[in-house]
């Protein structure tokens, strides 16, 4: 509600700025707009830029550091906080303090610290955003009046207005940078934490997963092992036997769609490709759950196997079946690439068309197939849905892909859904196998969009 | 070269018209006797989905000498040389009709097994196009195919034979491992020749196979071409009147899609009889 | 003909062998596109023939005595009593009159169940809608319960062996009094498009993961197109070609092959942790998924800036626009049918995302229909989620019902940007 004021007063007085700016502009040269360096509105627009801007950064500071001031404030005030009290607790007391101060006080026997906690919240509330609004007008009239100061004829308003969009634009490029380090460094912070209550050996070497912790300390196994071992395990096993069926497959199908088919044939396996791409991953993990993994165990029970009813197999069967169309269209655009002097100079010699295909188009496109399949790999290693409604959750050290396995993406969502409190291991220990994972798939990515661009640059 | 001038224009425009007619007879000077014709061309018509890109073309190609096919580009004459080993067959949407005999075979029939077809007549490219292979597993590519040389001394011989016609195998006889695509350009391209040899073919097919090549290089080629000329029956297309002149016996010229004129290299040069032969020899277009 | 070479004979008796090669490999490849046409086939079967039933709901007409002496036994017909009574009591008891043989305390339990729970509520809207209902009796349509909703609809099959269904003979004989009169039919199941979720099968509805996944695409359409298109027209038209345009260039493919589970996490740690959003909304969801279509909608406009030719920059410059200008009064507006497809491919992406939406919590029951970007809500693959996870069998084919209304969508916005791309991207 506030922000909508806020940004309503900014936007009009910004719209003052744009009048008041062109306005000015003409009557400088007295009417004469030839005389002008820009044409009257990008005065217009340099002016309420002035008016805006400023006022819009401080709106979004503001938003971002107000919650982080305040609770700190609230907090120093509420005494007897134990220093060392985990960041739950500290959560807790915070809602505790910002349900008073919703709800007013006087609901039963409070207690006394909080209702002080309370006001003193409200009360800081209400100054602050009072200073706010006094701040953001102060800033857009401010700007205004150097704004419309500095219009002249001489002014480059456009130069300075498109200036200011040169770095918005710039800005916008920054984001995706900015998300990479806000990944790396959530991950790295929480899971040097994590590293910090667990031995960074134990976590990589260790053979035994059971990160579930005791809820009273007293209780048996109170310590929650944290050996990843298990679960990288599980992880490479569901992905390998994706693979084994993604590759062959995605590979084969490109070879026949560029090399064989008709138009027509062609016509009709694009889209169906398309389409197995563009199904959600976790209609694949419902049609694994309620399918496939049923068939497999029943498979497994006529010819006399124990098969778990969330095998390995199961999920890495469908996880294949999402693969198909990356690996085909990755395929396919690299053996396009091989140029049709190679396949003439086959032709010409009496090379059947397989023989062309396999001697000398696959060995020529080799580099591009195998970052195409290092691309698949990744994208295996960090798919999510299908192994969280297909595959075990517990860690299980194995090779057998008839037994139920757990993957690092499984016990991600198992140990971040539901209840969560920032200082227990059993937390941090998803970031820290999301930095494995994110490492992982990270040098997948480099080294194939890399063999994948020299590949390119090969042929072109 | 003449600058192109309003009057030769219309010339050429003459030529066009008539050529649309297809009224023109051929005019072909060459008496080949019956035993000596190694390819027969009957009635070669080809088209490109709605395009007709050759309007029947009749040619006899003389055994163990060479035929060039001339003409500025886009008349034809490399489709022409590809109906000779059914690599149209490759491009979608390709029709060629018409006979053509090898050795009394049509090799247009569909009984005809393109494989072995292939195997017999060999082709060169405009641009050397080695495998990115080693330069050994080039040469015994086309051997490999076809279950030449049984075993690997057999094969070290057809590799060397091959590279020793091509005059390739003082220059690359140490690193006959390293691949193919490291050599030079001319290298490359003889590279290909060698392959092509190596399957024992009757027929060299080469289009343009100089065109991407430095003159130096191009020497070399034109050379290695005139020593094989005893072995093999070879057919060249290019882009150059004096490569033609230089290398081959009969000359064949193609203008849009039509066999003009066919004769004897020196008569087709000295005094061609179509006045669309006498224009593109002395340079008026093309 | 002369005699063939014996290279040449050589080589033909190889032919036979080579020309059967060449057919295996055809069919390997023709095998391997069947296979992917098969999954296809198999998937969509299993979805629809699960999940067209989901589309319809049993219901059954019981006949109901609005007792006075239950509903309002002091006569005061305000909103609250009439609001608060025991509507369930009333439901019961018309089971038990329909059933007068059925005495025994647990069999008068399973007999209640026939009708789902929320009978009780069309009761009370019909009540407080008409109060002079009270003290009439009635016959009333309400929804049966999912287990007898499955027995209707054959996925529990009477002639299966009693303990192997969920539904006894004796619910089963009780049914079969009801259908003898006419009192089962089964309608389009408009609760399914109109309700929020539910822990009861035959009342979950998809309203409320519409409106959570609209809300959450509208954050994330508000904040990837804008950012990935001025990110894509710095990085094409005025990016130098240095090191730091270099990474960034680097980054972006990079960023667009990052498990998005990761994404999940980042939102988790940064949006949630540091900044503060609320846990399980569509604000959150949001912005998380912008992160995560950043990258492909920045991909798609670039390659739509690049296929504009240079020559329609050069003209506009030529006659003193600034580079500036050139772009957005030329390139831009001739890029964006380009970069609309690539926007809609991008946010069908987003749709379908479930991953990052659990490590933020979008994955909590919730019943409410989310209002705006800050209430707690789910989205619809989430919902797929949940309800596949559940244990009813009624839910399999909800589940299926729901999965149905995403590939609709998706195939939607899929088929849109076909479309698009079609009509209205120029070649040049």
């Amino acid at each position: 509600m506030q922000t909508t004021i806020f940004t309503f007063t900014v936007l009009l007085l910004a719209f003052i700025g744009y009048y008041m700016g062109r306005s000015r502009a003409v009557a400088t040269v007295s009417g004469d707009v030839r005389k002008l360096h820009s044409l009257p509105r990008h005065y217009g627009y340099f002016v309420a830029l002035w008016c805006g801007v400023p006022a819009l950064v401080l709106c979004v500071l503001w938003m971002l550091f107000e919650p982080y001031i305040v609770n700190t404030l609230v907090l120093s005030g509420v005494p007897n906080i134990d220093p060392d009290a985990s960041s739950a607790v500290i959560a807790r007391i915070l809602s505790d303090v910002k349900f008073l101060a919703a709800n007013g006080v006087g609901r039963g026997a409070d207690d006394p610290v909080m209702v002080a906690a309370a006001e003193h919240y409200t009360h800081l509330k209400t100054v602050g955003t009072a200073s706010l609004a006094v701040a953001i007008i102060a800033f857009s009239i401010l700007g205004l009046v150097i704004g419309s100061r500095r219009v002249g004829a001489d002014l480059k308003a456009r130069n300075q207005v498109e200036g200011l969009i040169r770095w918005v634009l710039l800005a916008s490029s920054v984001i995706a940078i900015l998300t990479t380090i806000g990944i790396v460094g959530s991950l790295l912070f929480e899971a040097i934490r994590f590293f910090g209550k667990v031995p960074f050996t134990d976590f990589l070497f260790g053979l035994e997963w059971s990160p579930q912790i005791a809820l009273r300390k007293d209780q048996v196994a109170s310590q929650g092992s944290f050996g990843a071992v298990p679960i990288f395990a599980g992880t490479m096993l569901i992905s390998f036997i994706a693979l084994c069926v993604a590759v062959p497959v995605g590979l084969l199908s490109a070879i026949y769609m560029s090399e064989y088919a008709t138009p027509k044939v062609r016509a009709i396996g694009k889209p169906m490709l398309e389409i197995l791409a563009g199904i959600p991953t976790v209609v694949y993990g419902f049609f694994a759950a309620l399918v496939v993994a049923p068939t497999i165990r029943g498979f497994g029970e006529a010819w006399g196997l124990d098969v778990s009813s969330e095998s390995a197999l199961a999920a890495g069967l469908v996880m294949g079946i999402m693969i198909i169309p990356f690996v085909s269209s990755l395929s396919d655009d690299v053996i396009r690439a091989v140029p049709q002097a190679l396949r003439d100079g086959s032709y010409a010699l009496g090379g059947t068309k397989s023989e062309t295909v396999t001697q000398v188009i696959l060995p020529a496109a080799l580099p591009g197939i195998v970052g195409g399949v290092m691309l698949a790999a990744s994208r295996a290693i960090g798919e999510t849905m299908i192994v969280v409604m297909a595959a075990g959750l517990t860690a299980n050290l194995t090779a057998n892909p008839l037994q139920a396995v757990t993957t690092a993406t499984v016990q991600m969502v198992t140990l971040l859904v539901g209840d969560q409190e920032f200082d227990s291991p059993k937390t941090l220990a998803a970031f820290a196998l999301g930095l494995v994972l994110f490492c992982v798939t990270l040098c997948l990515n480099v080294v194939a969009l890399r063999v994948v661009a020299k590949y390119r640059e090969k042929y072109d | 070269m003449k600058p192109m001038t309003k009057e030769n224009a219309i010339d050429i425009d003459k030529s066009v018209d008539i050529n649309n007619e297809m009224t023109n007879p051929q005019v072909s000077s060459l008496q080949i006797p019956a035993e000596e014709v190694k390819i027969k061309a009957e009635d070669v018509r080809v088209r490109y989905g709605e395009k007709e890109a050759l309007f029947g073309i009749n040619l006899d190609i003389p055994q163990s000498k060479v035929t060039s096919f001339i003409g500025p580009s886009g008349c034809g004459k490399s489709t022409f040389l590809r109906c000779l080993n059914r690599m149209n067959d490759t491009i979608d949407g390709c029709s060629v009709t018409g006979n053509i005999h090898m050795d009394g075979v049509d090799i247009l029939s569909k009984q005809v097994d393109t494989v072995l077809l292939r195997a017999k007549i060999g082709m060169v490219f405009q641009k050397p196009n080695p495998f990115p292979k080693s330069i050994y597993d080039n040469v015994a590519y086309g051997p490999r195919l076809h279950g030449l040389g049984n075993s690997k001394s057999d094969m070290d011989e057809i590799v060397e034979t091959s590279l020793e016609k091509v005059g390739l195998l003082k220059e690359v006889k140490d690193r006959l491992l390293e691949p193919g695509t490291g050599l030079s350009g001319g290298q490359q391209q003889r590279l290909c020749i060698a392959r092509a040899i190596a399957v024992d073919p009757e027929i060299l097919l080469m289009d343009e196979p100089c065109s991407a090549l430095d003159p130096i290089a191009t020497a070399k080629i034109e050379e290695l071409i005139d020593e094989l000329r005893g072995s093999y029956t070879i057919v060249i297309v290019t882009h150059s009147m004096q490569q033609a002149a230089r290398v081959s016996q009969q000359t064949a010229f193609f203008h849009l899609g039509n066999l003009v004129e066919y004769g004897e290299t020196e008569q087709i040069f000295t005094s061609p009889q179509d006045e669309r032969t006498k224009g593109y020899i002395t340079g008026r277009f093309g | 003909m002369t005699e063939l070479k014996e290279s040449m004979q050589k080589a033909q008796a190889r032919l036979k062998k080579r020309h059967a090669a060449e057919t295996r490999f055809k069919a390997f490849g023709i095998g391997a596109l069947v296979f992917a046409f098969l999954c296809v086939v198999m998937l969509f079967s299993s979805i629809i023939s699960n999940g067209y039933t989901g589309f319809r709901q049993s219901y059954m007409k019981i006949d109901i005595t609005f007792d006075e002496s239950v509903i309002d036994p002091q006569g005061k017909r305000d909103f609250d009593t009439l609001n608060r009574a025991d509507y369930g009591k009333i439901v019961k008891q018309s089971l038990y009159d329909f059933f007068p043989d059925v005495k025994k305390r647990g069999d008068k339990r399973t007999l209640s169940n026939l009708v789902s729970s929320n009978a009780a509520y069309t009761l009370r809207d019909m009540v407080v809608a008409d109060p002079s209902l009270i003290g009439t009796s009635q016959s009333v349509w309400v929804m049966a319960s999912d287990e007898v909703d499955m027995l209707i609809k054959n996925v529990f099959k009477r002639e299966d062996d009693e303990s192997t269904r969920p539904i006894t003979n004796k619910e089963i004989a009780w049914v079969e009094k009801y259908e003898s009169e006419n009192r089962i039919e089964t309608r389009f199941n408009t609760n399914f498009f109109t309700a929020g979720d539910s822990r009861e099968p035959e009342q979950a509805g998809i309203r409320g993961a519409l409106m959570g996944s609209a809300l959450t695409m509208l954050i994330t359409l508000a904040l990837s197109f804008p950012c990935g298109v001025m990110a894509a027209i710095y990085l094409e038209e005025f990016a130098p070609k240095n090191k730091f345009t270099h990474i960034v260039e680097v980054n972006i493919n990079n960023l667009a092959a990052v498990p998005s589970i990761v994404f999940g996490l980042l939102g988790l740690a940064i949006f949630l942790n540091i900044f503060g959003m609320p846990r399980s909304a569509p604000v959150a969801g949001g912005f998380v998924l912008a992160l995560m279509t950043l990258p492909t909608i920045i991909i798609a406009s670039r390659a739509a800036l690049k296929s504009i030719p240079p020559s329609i920059m050069e003209a506009a410059i030529g006659v003193g626009a600034s580079k500036m200008q050139a772009v957005f009064h030329h390139q831009l507006p001739l890029a964006l049918p380009g970069i609309l497809t690539g926007t809609i491919i991008g946010m069908a992406q987003a749709l379908g995302e479930t991953a990052p939406l659990l490590m933020i919590g979008m994955v909590a029951f919730i019943a409410d229909v989310p209002g705006w970007i800050n209430d707690p809500a789910t989205v619809l693959p989430v919902q797929v989620y949940l309800w596949a996870d559940s244990p009813e069998r009624a839910f399999v084919e909800k589940t299926s019902a729901a999965i149905m209304v995403l590939l609709g969508f998706l195939i939607t916005m899929n088929a849109l940007a076909v479309l698009l791309r079609k009509k209205l991207e120029r070649r040049w």
